[in-house]
């Protein structure tokens, strides 16, 4: 460590020590900068998706349920291709007289090549409806051949 | 003729001390900073209505060549519904936040197993999105 002065003139003894404390501004200006930068808020949205094992218990009493299919390009209700503000509106409609939650389920299927970035909007547009949305996933079953 | 010797003190240079504690203070935030996600390539999806979220636990990432990572460390689809709950521990609802941080152009191929084993782990999903530009 260096040895500070303690003798000399006052002044080169003050020049000494503002350089000092600039450094230190400047150390504390760099702490809190990267603190703020750590510090970013990411955005999102919530999403529930009921489990494949409570699906199985509500297909024994299979309600009417309203299935969106999705390709890469295309949206659909229900067979009817349509956009994604028509898909909002339709599904509103389609829900409006079902106060329970369970009967406002809506099947996603979607083609193997579909963009989560369609995904995402279509799903989005869906739970503003007020659906809940429920993914079909293909389940692989070991068959056992004699 | 004698000469009188000066007395040189030697004090520690207490200003200094401050700067260096700051200088190691910010090399270990940069340190921590470094080990985080930010290797991971990745663009998120935009969608209406995304609102902050804040930080959770558990966070899975599917970067722009389709690897999963389950909190910056890479792992396999297949086992990742036994990580995430292993993660989520026995955290009670409303603390098993799970953040998906997807890229936009990941097939559903992927991310729909991905959610469904999430979902699985019983974890509370939250799907890191940018707010749409319209």
């Amino acid at each position: 460590m260096a040895a500070g002065p303690t003798g000399g003139s006052g002044g080169a003894h003050a020049a000494w020590v503002m350089n000092l404390l600039t450094d230190l501004a400047f150390n504390l200006l760099i702490f809190f900068v990267v603190c703020a930068s750590s510090a970013q808020e990411q955005k999102g949205k919530p999403q529930q998706v009921p489990s494949t094992q409570s699906e199985t218990k509500q297909t024994d009493t299979k309600p009417q349920t309203v299935e969106v299919a999705m390709t890469r390009t295309t949206v659909s209700l229900n067979g009817s291709e349509v956009t994604i503000p028509e898909l909002r509106t339709k599904v509103a409609a389609l829900l409006a007289n079902k106060p329970k939650p369970e009967d406002k389920i809506v099947e996603v299927k979607s083609a193997k090549d579909t963009p989560y970035s369609v995904w995402i909007r279509v799903t989005g547009a869906i739970e503003e409806a007020g659906g809940v949305v429920t993914i079909q996933v293909d389940v692989e079953k070991d068959v056992i051949v004699k | 003729m004698k000469f009188k010797r000066r007395k040189l003190e030697i004090v520690p240079p207490f200003v200094s001390m401050a700067d260096i504690v700051f200088n190691l203070v910010l090399f270990f935030l940069i340190l921590a900073k470094m080990q985080d996600e930010s290797q991971i390539q990745w663009e998120p999806a935009q969608a209406a209505g995304a609102r902050p979220v804040a930080k959770a636990k558990v966070s899975v990432t599917v970067d722009k060549d389709n690897k999963v990572y389950l909190n910056a460390k890479q792992v396999g689809l297949m086992n990742l519904t036994d990580l995430v709950a292993k993660e989520l521990g026995d955290s009670p609802p409303g603390e098993r936040t799970v953040l998906l941080k997807i890229h936009k152009d990941t097939l559903a191929a992927t991310f729909e197993d991905l959610i469904a084993k999430v979902s699985e782990a019983g974890g509370e999903m939250v799907h890191v999105v940018e707010e749409e530009r319209q």
